[in-house]
């Protein structure tokens, strides 16, 4: 309980984790504007095309916002303290090394925990405010398994920037890992010949929140071959992973 | 200083036995024992390279030994529960983060070992820091960053302290004040281990010595003993390390 | 001074490192040459991406790193006071930096576009594959633009660590140019998702050959423009590095 007291302000006491969470947020006003481009496209278009007027899930539209700016603070709560020194101090003061980590799993995943579901459903209420009279917008009951799910995801880019962070002790190693497991690796993979583009499309991170909820995935660039069940263990498994591999190897490294 | 002692014999001692610790092929410390005793200051000397600073990290659990072990208070460091209340270090007062404030740099510490958050105001107080402990850390002079960092190594009222080169950086008060509170601190029974490039100062604030050179010990006496046998702290240094003045695998 | 630049960017381990993951496409193109090679046999006739396009990613992000830690990483270990001191004239320090990280991402850009290129058509033989398809002269300019494309995020890559001083920063800023905004364009209504995802950095590299962005979107921008849209994501970002570069305390 000490160490996460800690723990928690020592994330809160950083300048630049205020910055993240003001870009985390600012993905909703990323939302709405958006929208508002979405209404004058469409108070200016013929009646004849009204009708037919499509527009993508906000909420997906943006998320990615908050995920990255979560990973990479979950990167830097423990490669800026490589970084400056400070990581001697941490571990000098509980020589047991995993609580520190573990306790940083639950600041970083806790905010990730609030911070995924506020831009989630605030950008949800934008579409619906703002949308609903011009553009088709699914039913709060008949989203919210999907908005959940994909709320959920921030902590787990949160966990997993921490996890590759404590693995290679180097913020951009760890971000530069981080970006190619959730654009490079996703991109070469819609570029393999079938089956394997849906069979590893299916395991990338971002087919996961779908494949939980079993949303239509025709029209996706990933994969849906995992049941529900198999996706929420991936969607673990990406944050358990390296963060598992970081409780590891923390112990017997020298600082 | 919590609760009774597992080993009241050996409450304030670090025993450094048969410590060796190499990366790669090169030796940092090399089967170094030493003990340093309660209610000394315990000058810790030895040219850039000789394992000081390695041999610190090896006491606070940091560096794991390749043999050998270092104990305080009769037992390994990272069998300790709260530490910050038995053991206190120095060891790089550059390890800050930049945006932090002073004032919080000291309470994340105190949180993490279960000590009451007034007592942060009372280590900045007595290091002479209360006026900026609401500013970022990264803006602290070399000196004010020593302050800090000693600061911090009082906060749990700890019998064992650690202090790596504390005086650079300082001003010539600052020079007299962490005499002081060395010798202060040794006077009220604690132990401290204190290494540092300045001769003459530590001749003022060391009472006993340890030097070592390429890892090894090379004597471990007293101040005044090498002051009768040579004609100052100083010459003694010069004398005692002339055949280790290598660059070792520092770190 | 150059030399001195170049000294330094060449001694830190994770230039060679990211060169290195640059390096590594050579070796997935020829796996995926091999494994679409395989293919064509089975099925006759495929069409597939050409590898050094397909993972032309890995290079444009794994380069722009460099550009970002030849400047970060002095900023963190605090060894830019030293180099201020040694350089006092600051716009020459900074020129030797940007000419020393431009050569050293667009040479192993070109070496590794080209050889997967040349590796993924040997490998082809003349199998139809889809990406062999057109003659040497019809690719080179996708395979220019695309060299072009990793010394723009290089030397973007550098200005953004001049002006954030910070790796995390710096980087996160590049994915956001090189990944975030252009996923996010597509998804703007008709006619702003062409409008504006025509000018996306990763976009402008099909349209200088000409091409359409996707299989979603068109290109909007001729051959010639969408080199200097190109060229003016370096300009921006080192006269931005310069501008707060020479004023800044150290």
């Amino acid at each position: 309980m000490n160490v996460l007291a800690a723990e928690w302000l020592k994330i809160r006491s950083i300048r630049s984790n205020h910055l993240i969470l003001a870009i985390s947020l600012g993905a909703i006003l990323l939302a709405v504007a958006v929208a508002m481009s979405a209404i004058a496209m469409y108070d200016s278009a013929p009646a004849s095309m009204r009708a037919g007027a499509r527009i993508a899930e906000l909420e997906e539209v943006v998320l990615i916002v908050p995920q990255l700016a979560m990973g990479i603070m979950g990167v830097l709560a423990i490669t800026s303290e490589y970084a400056t020194g400070l990581i001697r101090t941490s571990f000098a003061l509980v020589p047991g090394r995993r609580p520190v980590l573990a306790a940083k799993s639950v600041v970083v995943g806790g905010l990730g925990l609030v911070v995924g579901p506020v831009v989630v459903f605030a950008t949800y209420a934008v579409s619906w405010w703002m949308l609903e009279s011009r553009y088709p917008v699914a039913g709060f009951a008949d989203r919210l398994p999907t908005l959940v799910t994909s709320s959920l995801t921030v902590a787990v880019y949160a966990l997993l920037g921490l996890g590759l962070g404590a693995v290679l002790r180097s913020a951009a190693g760890a971000i530069a890992i981080l970006v190619g497991l959730v654009y490079v690796i996703p991109m070469i993979v819609g570029n393999l010949p079938e089956p394997w583009s849906e069979r590893l499309g299916s395991v990338m991170l971002g087919a996961l929140p779908r494949e939980i909820t079993g949303e239509d995935l025709t029209s996706s660039v990933y994969g849906a071959l995992l049941s529900p069940f198999a996706a929420a263990v991936a969607l673990v498994l990406y944050a358990a992973v390296p963060l598992g591999s970081g409780l590891l190897l923390i112990r017997g490294r020298d600082v | 200083m919590c609760g009774a002692p597992a080993f009241p014999d050996r409450e304030g001692v670090i025993e450094v036995k048969q410590l060796t610790k190499r990366y790669g092929r090169a030796r940092a410390v090399d089967d170094l024992s030493f003990t340093v005793q309660p209610g000394h200051v315990t000058g810790f000397l030895g040219p850039n390279g000789a394992g000081k600073s390695t041999t610190m990290r090896l006491i606070l659990g940091l560096d794991t030994p390749t043999s050998g072990e270092a104990l305080v208070n009769g037992r390994r460091y990272a069998t300790l529960g709260r530490p910050l209340h038995e053991v206190g270090a120095l060891l790089d007062a550059n390890a800050l983060h930049p945006t932090r404030s002073a004032y919080n740099h000291l309470l994340w510490m105190a949180r993490s070992n279960g000590i009451d958050p007034v007592r942060v105001a009372e280590v900045l107080e007595q290091v002479g820091l209360a006026g900026v402990a609401r500013k970022k850390a990264g803006g602290f002079s070399l000196g004010m960053k020593q302050r800090l960092g000693i600061a911090a190594a009082l906060l749990g009222d700890p019998g064992v302290l650690l202090f790596d080169e504390p005086v650079n950086g300082l001003d010539p008060d600052g020079v007299r004040w962490i005499r002081d509170l060395m010798r202060s601190l040794a006077a009220e029974g604690r132990t401290v281990l204190l290494s540092s490039h300045l001769m003459s100062e530590m001749a003022l604030t060391a009472d006993r010595i340890v030097i070592v050179g390429r890892g090894r010990l090379i004597v471990e006496t007293s101040v005044k003993d090498l002051t009768e046998r040579y004609d100052s702290l100083e010459s003694a240094y010069l004398a005692l390390t002339a055949g280790s003045v290598e660059y070792g695998a520092a770190r | 001074m150059i030399a001195s630049e170049w000294l330094k960017l060449r001694s830190v381990s994770s230039t060679r490192y990211a060169i290195g993951a640059a390096a590594l496409v050579i070796v997935l193109g020829a796996v995926w040459s091999f494994y679409v090679g395989t293919l064509a046999d089975a099925r006759g006739s495929i069409r597939a991406a050409a590898p050094e396009e397909g993972f032309l990613p890995l290079v444009q992000i794994s380069l722009a790193l460099v550009g970002v830690l030849a400047v970060t990483a002095e900023y963190g270990t605090g060894t830019i006071r030293p180099s201020l001191t040694a350089v006092p004239r600051r716009r020459a320090l900074l020129a030797a930096k940007a000419t020393v990280v431009a050569a050293a991402t667009t040479l192993p850009a070109l070496a590794v576009i080209f050889i997967t290129h040349a590796v993924s058509h040997l490998i082809a033989g003349d199998r139809a594959v889809g990406y062999n398809a057109g003659s040497f002269g019809d690719d080179l300019p996708l395979l220019l633009g695309s060299v072009l494309s990793v010394t723009v995020l290089a030397l973007v890559g550098l200005g953004l660590g001049v002006v954030t001083r910070s790796t995390a920063a710096a980087v996160g800023s590049v994915v956001g140019l090189l990944f975030v905004l252009p996923g996010i364009a597509p998804y703007l209504p008709q006619p702003w998702n062409v409008r504006v995802g025509a000018w996306m950095l990763p976009n402008l590299v099909p349209q200088i050959a000409g091409e359409r962005i996707s299989t979603r979107l068109d290109g909007l921008l001729p051959p010639a423009a969408a080199v200097a849209v190109l060229a003016g994501y370096a300009l921006v970002a080192l006269v931005a590095a310069f501008l707060v570069f020479e004023r800044r305390d150290a």
